[in-house]
């Protein structure tokens, strides 16, 4: 254990946890007034006490040196996917989908905590390569670590967060230095796989894509949610209904929102590229990818820009899981940008 | 820099050199920082530039979701003749968003409502409670308005906000009981059936008969328009429609004409009537009564209304073809002769000589005619329907071959029919002993299984799968009410050839004698004599069925049986009428049987001059 020593406790990056604190907030308040009328005002509380939760695994994450975790990456990964095995084989189902495990009582979603798992992971496995060239050896050899567990995610099913995983590892190759013809030859790769895909998908899944192309398709049906969220959106105008005026829905501050999750990924790009150590720069550039194609996801799917997928908007949407995990994330970075200086 | 540049950047930058890596990460935070700026363009673009738009979709009077619902499907008889059409028909209907936000206000809204249209306060409540207060669908509290109801609303319009009158197509009956039974009602799904997920508040579902069975292809798809509305709730412009899709035509084997006498003549009666083509097995009538008002159930029914069919003591939603049992009574004579003739244990010259009774150990069984028949062989046995007769040949051939032919006719297990839940009969069989010997069976309940009685119980629809194999040569149909099913578009969607589901192994002597005898019942002075119409070979078997708990009271309570088909050559129709309570066969049900014969046979000409 590494001691809390002065120097370290300096080097907080304040904006970066201020930024966080103002998103809970948000959140908090926001699902407080989505229980108005509704029995039971305990959402919005749980919230909270996952948020409290989370600092403390944050501070925890943060107290330990990121490359000891890192070294240890490979037990966590594995024990990840024994336990999405798990879920697979005996988790809980809500509404068709087999994402939980119980513990006691509550049900935790082990593909959250996967997550950063996979980041650690992909770092791990870099780190040990350093000296070999970032080539196609280097990307066969790492694709697995995420296709492995994305059939296993896909199977829940989880498509949003099977796809979370494939962004984060690009970024990490892209910042451990793959050469950028490589990257291209993937990217059309992906494209040629894409009507592929479309064969793959759910029909519920296919449904959201064809709303979304064309919302007026069903508009009392599927896409009653996409066109309800534009005139949510729309109806808001500049400063909004506020929470009270609220009709469509309850999302009330989404310019605030937007500004929130703006400082706190740049200021993640910044702890990525102000750390010289490479192990850290990894952690760092894995995190932040990790969070920025959530909040991107989410944001971009309510304002109608791709096609609904289910993940979690990191601290807003509610769940502790995700509330416990995106918190450990936010440790991660704390723990970069504290020992940066060392 | 890494010799030749092809390493990665993991070593770490050089002490002094530029950071390649940091360039990337730089790089990568342009990239969210575009992909952010193009959100907040899209959001400016909804926000500011269509944000009026959506302000306006968002306020509260401007947009009205009209769900326009899709007609149901027809079912048509085997003629083309509507069992069931649609009718345009008003329905009061609340659109919850456009209701007062103030509870207060809201509930003297509701309150006015109520006093006007004499609906309970508490059920608008319900059913504005069931909502979301955002919902902009309309919710149906009454359909089936009278003009006078719409004229009442139309004039309070501007004290009722959030209150409507929409247009939807309702069924339409030829008249209020017809066919309930085999048509079924139709009504908004319930609490239950909504948690299925298929249905959407609101939705007319088929709870019964064809209307459920069929209610996937019935159902068209709604169609919607959007318009947008003035704060009197005039349309002012057609923002965008949908248009809906009718449900698909059914086509049954259900002839109207028949299924209309035979409900008219079982008028007044308890019973059952079932019409069937022995050469297919189609059904052409169904009936069962009392019935119920079909078009009272249909949309919304008020809780009165059903409580009073539900509790009557006469359980008119009880489809008895199907789903009720009954003693045969001696229209199960046939089974026996059919099991003694075909395993030998019974020839037609057996003669026995019937006083009126018959002793059985210390017990004394009775026929029906108390001086007796006299000298008796089997053909005049089934004419005369002998009761004597057959508790002898009864014990001849024995419990457990009479219980192999009963089930090998289809009784003692369900037609198939698909339709509700059909009861299976019974047929009591005797536990055999390693030696073959019956046990734990008395000599008597062989006697009374002989003339259809003790634990015998059947469905009219297996009497005419019975009747119907004794016709055809030995074949058992499944019955079949619907031929095809056919959407305007596509062309036939599902389709029914028939279903053999069984044979009857007799030998065509066995069959033929079979047939003879039915027709000396009806034309040769026997029981069915009633039934005779001179120019149609009719043959039939008569039935008084004793139910175990009137077995002591007047004979009116009896359970009266009329089993025929005809024309005996070629059979073409296959009747069985079954009148609860209606004491003897040969009296009252045979002359219901003659009535529906004698429309199909003899009023033909004059109804296709009329069709065509």
């Amino acid at each position: 254990m590494v001691g809390i020593d002065r120097r370290l406790l300096q080097n907080v990056d304040w904006p970066l946890l201020g930024a966080t604190l103002a998103l809970v907030a948000l959140s908090a308040t926001t699902l407080a007034t989505l229980n108005v009328g509704r029995a039971g005002g305990g959402v919005a509380l749980r919230q909270i006490f996952w948020f409290g939760l989370g600092l403390v695994a944050l501070l925890v994450v943060a107290s330990i040196d990121y490359r000891r975790l890192v070294r240890v990456a490979p037990l966590f990964y594995l024990t990840g996917l024994g336990v999405l095995v798990a879920v697979f084989l005996l988790g809980r189902t809500v509404s068709g989908a087999r994402r939980w495990l119980l513990i006691g009582p509550i049900s935790v979603q082990p593909s959250e905590l996967f997550k950063l798992c996979f980041v650690l992971m992909v770092v791990w496995f870099l780190s040990t390569r350093w000296a070999q060239p970032v080539g196609k050896t280097v990307l066969l050899a790492a694709a697995p670590l995420a296709l492995v567990p994305a059939v296993l995610i896909v199977k829940q099913p989880d498509l949003g967060t099977a796809l979370l995983l494939f962004p984060v590892l690009i970024a990490l190759l892209v910042a451990a230095g793959i050469r950028l013809r490589i990257l291209g030859g993937l990217v059309l790769m992906g494209l040629a796989a894409a009507p592929v895909a479309w064969l793959a998908l759910k029909d519920y899944q296919r449904d959201r894509i064809l709303v979304f192309l064309d919302p007026l398709r069903d508009p009392l049906g599927r896409a009653y949610n996409v066109i309800q969220a534009k005139i949510a959106i729309g109806s808001g105008q500049l400063l909004g209904k506020g929470v009270a005026g609220a009709t469509q829905s309850r999302l009330a501050f989404l310019p605030e929102l937007l500004t929130c999750y703006a400082l706190l990924l740049l200021r993640g790009f910044d702890i990525a590229a102000s750390t010289r150590e490479p192990v850290g720069r990894l952690v760092a550039v894995g995190v932040t990818a990790l969070v920025s194609t959530q909040v991107l996801v989410n944001v971009s799917m309510v304002v109608g820009l791709i096609p609904v997928v289910g993940i979690p908007l990191p601290f807003m949407s509610y769940g502790g899981s995700s509330m416990v995990v995106s918190m450990m994330a936010l440790g991660l970075l704390l723990s970069v940008r504290m020992r940066q200086f060392q | 820099m890494n010799p030749g540049g092809r390493l990665g950047y993991l070593g770490g930058p050089m002490p002094g050199r530029p950071d390649p890596g940091r360039r990337r990460v730089i790089a990568m935070a342009v990239m969210v920082s575009v992909a952010l700026l193009t959100i907040v363009c899209q959001l400016w673009y909804l926000q500011v530039l269509e944000g009026g738009r959506f302000q306006e979709a968002s306020d509260k009077n401007r947009i009205r979701v009209r769900p326009i619902a899709a007609p149901r499907g027809i079912l048509f008889d085997r003629n083309g003749l509507p069992l069931v059409d649609n009718r345009p028909a008003f329905t009061l209907s609340l659109i919850p968003r456009e209701l007062d936000r103030d509870p207060v206000q809201r509930d003297v809204t509701l309150g006015r409502l109520a006093s006007l249209m004499q609906i309970p306060f508490a059920d608008l409540q319900d059913a504005v409670a069931k909502v979301s207060p955002d919902s902009i669908l309309p919710v149906r509290v009454r359909r089936g308005l009278s003009m006078d109801d719409v004229a009442k609303v139309e004039e309070w319009k501007l004290e009722l906000p959030g209150v409507i009158v929409e247009v939807e197509p309702q069924r339409a009956y030829p008249n209020s009981r017809f066919a309930a039974h085999l048509l079924g009602y139709v009504r908004e799904a319930s609490d239950e059936q909504l948690k299925g997920g298929r249905y959407r508040r609101g939705d007319m579902v088929g709870q019964t008969g064809l209307e459920r069975l069929l209610d996937e292809f019935l159902r068209g798809k709604d169609g919607g328009e959007r318009i947008e509305v003035d704060a009197m709730g005039r349309q002012i412009r057609l923002v965008q429609s949908t248009e809906p899709h009718p449900g698909a035509q059914v086509i049954t084997t259900v002839d109207r004409r028949v299924q209309e006498v035979a409900e008219k003549a079982m008028e007044g009666k308890a019973g059952a009537i079932v019409v069937m083509d022995p050469r297919n097995g189609d059904v052409l009538a169904m009936v069962s009564t009392p019935s119920f008002e079909i078009d009272r159930f249909t949309g919304t029914i008020d809780r009165n209304a059903w409580l009073r069919v539900m509790q009557d003591p006469n359980h008119p939603l009880l489809n008895r073809t199907i789903q009720s049992m009954y003693p045969p009574g001696s229209v199960f004579k046939m089974v026996v002769a059919a099991a003694g003739l075909q395993e030998g244990s019974l020839t037609p010259s057996d003669r026995v000589f019937c006083n009126g009774e018959f002793h059985l150990g210390n017990w004394t069984f009775r026929d029906w005619k108390k001086e007796g028949h006299g000298s008796v062989d089997l053909m005049k046995g089934i004419r005369d329907s002998c009761d004597v007769y057959f508790y002898n040949a009864g014990l001849k051939v024995g419990a457990p071959a009479i219980a192999k032919w009963a089930l090998a006719f289809g009784f003692g297990a369900p037609t198939g029919i698909e339709f509700g839940s059909e009861k299976p009969g019974l047929i009591p069989q005797p536990k055999m002993s390693k030696k073959g010997k019956p046990m734990s069976w008395h000599a008597g309940e062989t006697v009374n299984m002989s003339i259809g009685q003790g634990q015998v119980l059947v469905t009219p629809m297996q009497v005419a799968r019975m009747m119907a194999a004794i016709a055809n040569g030995g074949v058992l149909w499944k019955p079949r009410l619907v031929q095809r099913i056919e959407r305007p578009e596509k062309g036939v969607v599902w389709g029914d050839a028939g279903s053999v589901t069984g044979h009857v192994d007799l030998s065509p002597m066995v069959l033929a004698f079979l047939r003879q005898s039915l027709w000396a019942v009806v034309n040769d002075g026997g029981t069915g004599v009633a039934a005779r119409i001179p120019g149609l070979d009719i043959a039939g078997k008569t039935g008084t069925a004793q139910t175990v708990a009137n077995s002591k009271s007047e004979k009116g309570q009896d359970h009266a049986w009329f089993a025929a088909f005809a024309p005996v050559k070629d059979p073409e129709v296959v009747v069985v009428v079954l009148v609860q309570g209606g004491g003897h066969g040969g009296s009252t049900a045979a002359p219901i049987a003659r009535q529906i014969f004698n429309t199909i046979f003899f009023e033909k000409v004059a109804f296709a001059a009329f069709g065509g």
